[in-house]
């Protein structure tokens, strides 16, 4: 049944209405019933509402955009498209695969407030927003939402140093960067006098790659200079929320110091939304300049290929590795980025699309391996602390086997698939440099994903850790993960349909 | 009858239900587990000895083709087929994997169920390699070698300096062939499919050529092994299980050799000739060099190992001699290199299992107490130095033929390595076999057991096979290679 009959159709942004006005809702209900009876844990109940509400959106989402497609509203500011529809689906679903995940997590670190269930769904409100933002403004708060939720969830834990520090590490670099793009936007604002992405599109539609010296120069509508230095600016403050090289020096310390559960979701989640805004500015609004702004990111891929590869080798903690590891794979989709052709941007929709669901792997991995006996309650996981995971809990070891090769992008697994669909896409656009140098990165880098399949397996010692039991909740979901890996090796069309679709809509600007 | 026509994908998936199953079996079970994963290998193999007789010997052509799609929204699809130079490749895959299997019978202690598993999905993938016509999924299999290979090794392998082992058979391998992918997508993109009978009828500039064959021979020459990049195959023969060491010298060295021919021949014919004088003075180092290294070694699976690399050189002197007595010698001398240095292997094993050390000087003396044993060293150090009436006699003397058409020199050079092999396999012999009994180092003797004898029975029945009636073997490969040839030179 559909709701067509009730004419929402016409609200393009239900299902963030509705998951916004969830909240509101929710926030009352959880104050009222958290200072009704003192100790009251009401922390599942809230976890189990809130994933009821996402799941509620989500199907919101699906039901609003099989027919509705390029419909803005709110005088232009949202946009609901296919782009919007399919990353604001994924969005949503690893959102609610991360929170029934991090339940047994927040249960043994004792974190009972029910704000933390909270934070994470205005964080997904705030990606929601951000996918389907059509001008600057709107998407600068979507991120500002997001963000602000993030270094919330980042500080959470008051009485450790290291969550403190983490959060305010993140707030003032994050603000600062949040700032630049404001700089960026004002520019934009002040030299075209609109924000919105359509009209830039308009405004833009006579330039075209190379076409920059020999036709716009006689035309003095506006100055292409400043319009390149906000473009810039923008850039810069996009790589720093995805912690890209030469800015991605907050991360690790960010990553590490956060509770697991936090990192967790600002690890795996927004990545997606972000790269949908940048490729609404730079390939739908911008395209024209594509000549001038490639350089940057093609400079960020080399950079963050050999910053993840080799920072990650002499790594001894599992978070920070997996930050490493995260650098370089942001540099592999960023190369599909800059690319610029009509396959790259769907296989860079394919590499974030599998990326997140690795990710979506590993961590949960890395939150369920809780180690008894722990007197010291060590704030980061060791390498070590997974010493012979394959005697103690060899299933989890085999999925776990399984997701780093697939992370390493070796052949037999969809992770090798979507890595050859980005060096393709950059042998396609002649950058032969950039893919011999980032092939060989992911060589080096391979090196350390095979480093914890070592200590999985091979390591000599007489003891491994005792772990506590994985309850059926998280069993059961990380063997629906462990199927969709090997099915979509075995069927990785249903995934290139998928993104398909997204890459023609893009392309229209093109 | 009716589905004969399917033999190659029942080929292909047997090993892999085979490993299914024996997911489903506790681990407890060990019989069972054995027998499942042996029942299945052995079926395997007759049935790939049905391909054999069903596979038609006067085409040069693909045979058993079939296809099954895969990514069609790419292009990149499964089609399947063998041809006179992937059958025999075949053969000895599912040879070799019961004979490994009955090899680790009583010896593997830890972790029986995912050691069968992993042998059968190696398998799997060896068979992949061998029958796949595209070359993206060539590259597949080609590199999931590695991952059951690398868990044997590091699981199963002895010391503790096993863990290195694994990596370098690991890294090396992979940054050989991350340069070959790439030049795999460069293919794709130019031609707008791997399919490898389509690939056939394109044709590269000599420039591209050239860059896409060194790439190709960057993933090649590690896994054949040439000799810079040998350095990882003693380490992970040595540090591997008797099992794994087999699989290890009979079928992942001839990954690289088909390559060669499979691939880089018909590709990229200009640039092979080009680079021909570099792989022939790559060789002839190997050669030479290796053979004076394994003279002096003391680990006993050391020398095999360096053997090893000396007869895979050899082989490459016989491919890129260009002609087809070359080229035939170079097949059957790969196949008869992957029984003798199996058998090699599993000669160690044997001695292994019973005293659990591999320095030949604690060995002396063995005709006194174990003469079975020694007959069958014997037989398989002749094959190794490649005396007449065994296949690595035939190989050898058409490599040689081979090469002295296309240079005299290079033949002159690789046929000292054959001395030099003499003296290093009689030297190890001499040493283990005959002298004083060392009876200060070891007690116990035992000859080997009922088990033990047929492991080696079909190794030596196909040497013997392969030296006195080569026609068996040459008759299948004759038409391919006769094929390959003139799509070279035409």
């Amino acid at each position: 049944m559909r709701i067509e009959t009730l004419l929402f159709k016409e609200i393009v942004i239900l299902p963030e209405l509705f998951l916004g006005l969830s909240l509101v809702y929710l926030v009352l209900h959880c104050t009222f019933l958290a200072i009704k009876k003192k100790y009251l844990l009401i922390q599942d109940s809230v976890l189990y509402l809130g994933v009821l509400v996402l799941f509620l959106s989500c199907v919101l989402v699906v039901n609003d955009c099989l027919d509705v497609l390029e419909l803005s509203s709110l005088n232009d500011t949202i946009i609901n498209d296919y782009v919007s529809f399919s990353s604001k689906l994924i969005i949503g679903s690893l959102s609610l695969f991360c929170l029934l995940m991090i339940q047994p997590y927040l249960a043994s670190q004792k974190i009972n407030q029910f704000e933390y269930i909270l934070l994470i769904l205005f964080a997904v409100l705030g990606l929601f927003l951000l996918c389907s933002s059509n001008d600057l403004l709107t998407a600068y708060l979507a991120i500002e939402l997001q963000s602000l939720a993030f270094y919330v969830l980042a500080s959470f834990k008051k009485n450790s140093t290291y969550s403190v520090d983490a959060g305010i590490k993140y707030f003032i670099l994050g603000a600062f960067s949040s700032s630049l793009f404001l700089f960026g936007s004002s520019l934009l604002y002040g030299v075209t006098g609109t924000i919105n992405f359509e009209e830039f599109r308009d405004l833009l539609i006579n330039v075209y790659p190379g076409s920059i010296d020999t036709t716009f120069s006689d035309i003095s509508f506006f100055n292409i200079g400043l319009i390149k230095f906000g473009l810039i600016f923008i850039l810069i403050s996009l790589l720093f929320k995805l912690a890209i090289a030469p800015f991605h020096t907050w991360a690790p310390d960010v990553y590490e110091g956060s509770p697991s559960a936090s990192t967790f979701f600002f690890a795996v989640v927004p990545k997606l939304a972000i790269f949908v805004l940048l490729l609404r500015i730079f390939y739908y609004s911008f395209f024209g300049l594509f000549e001038s702004w490639r350089y940057f990111i093609v400079i960020s891929v080399v950079l963050s290929v050999i910053v993840g590869s080799f920072g990650g080798l002499e790594q001894r903690k599992l978070k920070s590795l997996l930050v490493y590891s995260s650098i370089s794979h942001m540099g592999y989709a960023l190369i599909a980025f800059s690319a610029g052709t009509f396959e790259s941007i769907q296989m860079l929709f394919c590499y974030l699309i599998v990326y997140s669901f690795s990710g979506l792997c590993v961590w949960s991995i890395f939150l369920l391996t809780r180690i008894k006996n722990n007197y010291l309650q060590k704030q980061n996981k060791d390498l070590t602390d997974l010493v012979l995971l394959g005697k103690s809990n060899y299933m989890l070891a085999i999925f776990f086997t399984t997701v780093l090769f697939s992370v390493a992008g070796f052949p037999p697994m969809i992770g090798f698939l979507v890595k050859i669909s980005v060096f393709l896409t950059a042998i396609e656009s002649s950058m032969y440099f950039v893919a011999l140098l980032s092939i060989l990165c992911s060589v080096i880098g391979t090196f350390y994903y095979i480093r914890l399949i070592k200590i999985l397996y091979f390591e000599k010692v007489l003891v491994g850790k005792l772990y506590y039991p994985i309850n059926l909740q998280s069993s059961v979901l990380i063997s629906i993960l462990f199927f969709l890996f090997i099915f979509l090796f075995i069927n990785p069309t249903i995934l290139y349909l998928f993104s398909y679709k997204f890459s023609l809509l893009i392309s229209l600007a093109i | 009858m009716l589905y004969i026509k399917n033999i190659l994908s029942y080929i292909l998936v047997l090993p892999l239900i085979g490993a299914f199953i024996l997911s489903f079996i506790p681990s407890s079970n060990r019989s069972l587990l054995r027998s499942v994963a042996l029942n299945c290998s052995c079926l395997t193999f007759v049935l790939s000895l049905v391909l054999w007789v069903f596979f038609n010997k006067s085409i040069g052509t693909f045979q058993f083709v079939e296809k099954f799609f895969w990514i069609p929204i790419l292009n990149i699809n499964f089609p399947i087929g063998v041809d006179g130079i992937s059958l025999f490749f075949i053969l000895l895959t599912t040879l070799l994997i019961p004979i490994c299997l009955l090899a680790s019978w009583d010896t593997i202690n830890i972790d029986l169920k995912k050691y069968l598993i992993a042998f059968l999905v190696m398998e799997f993938f060896l068979i992949g390699v061998f029958c796949v016509l595209d070359l993206l999924l060539f590259y597949i299999f080609f590199e999931s070698v590695l991952i059951p290979m690398f868990l044997i090794i590091g699981i199963w392998g002895s010391r503790e300096r096993k863990i290195r082992a694994a990596y370098f058979f690991f890294l090396y391998t992979l940054l050989g062939s991350v340069l070959m992918l790439l030049s795999i997508l460069y293919i794709y993109y130019q031609v707008g499919t791997t399919d490898y009978e389509v690939l056939l009828t394109f044709s590269f500039s000599p420039l591209e050529q050239k860059i896409m064959w060194f790439s190709f021979f960057a993933s090649f020459a590690t896994k054949v092994p040439m000799v810079p990049v040998h350095l990882w195959l003693p380490e992970a023969h040595v540090e591997a299980p008797t099992a794994g060491s087999v699989i290890l010298a009979g079928v992942l060295l001839k990954l690289g050799t088909y390559g060669f021919i499979r691939f880089s021949f018909p590709l990229f014919p200009e640039a092979c000739f080009y680079f021909a004088p570099f792989v022939y003075a790559m060789s002839v180092v190997g050669i030479v060099y290796t053979s004076f290294t394994a003279i002096r070694q003391s680990d006993f699976k050391r020398i095999i190992a360096y053997t090893s690399v000396a007869h895979m050189n050899l082989v490459m002197v016989g491919l890129f001699s260009f002609n087809i007595i070359g080229l035939e010698g170079a097949i059957l001398q790969s196949l008869s290199h992957g029984f003798v240095a199996s058998a090699l292997f599993l000669i160690i094993g044997v001695v292994y299992d019973r005293h659990h050390t591999r320095m030949v000087k604690y060995y002396g003396g063995l005709v006194h107490t174990m003469p079975i044993y020694v007959l069958i060293f014997l037989f398989f150090t002749m094959a190794n130095i490649g005396l007449p009436g065994t296949g690595s006699f035939v190989g050898e003397f058409l490599i040689l033929t081979g090469s002295f058409k296309a240079n005299t020199t290079v033949t002159f050079l690789s046929a000292t390595g054959m001395i030099i092999g003499g003296c290093y396999s009689l030297w190890l012999f001499n040493r283990i076999a005959y002298g004083n009994l060392k009876t200060q180092y070891f007690k116990n003797y035992l000859d080997i057991n009922k088990r033990e004898f047929l492991i080696f029975f079909p190794l030596l029945l196909g040497t013997l096979v392969m030296g006195l009636y080569p026609s068996v073997f040459l008759n299948p490969i004759h038409f391919s290679t006769n094929m390959l040839v003139e799509f070279m030179y035409f």
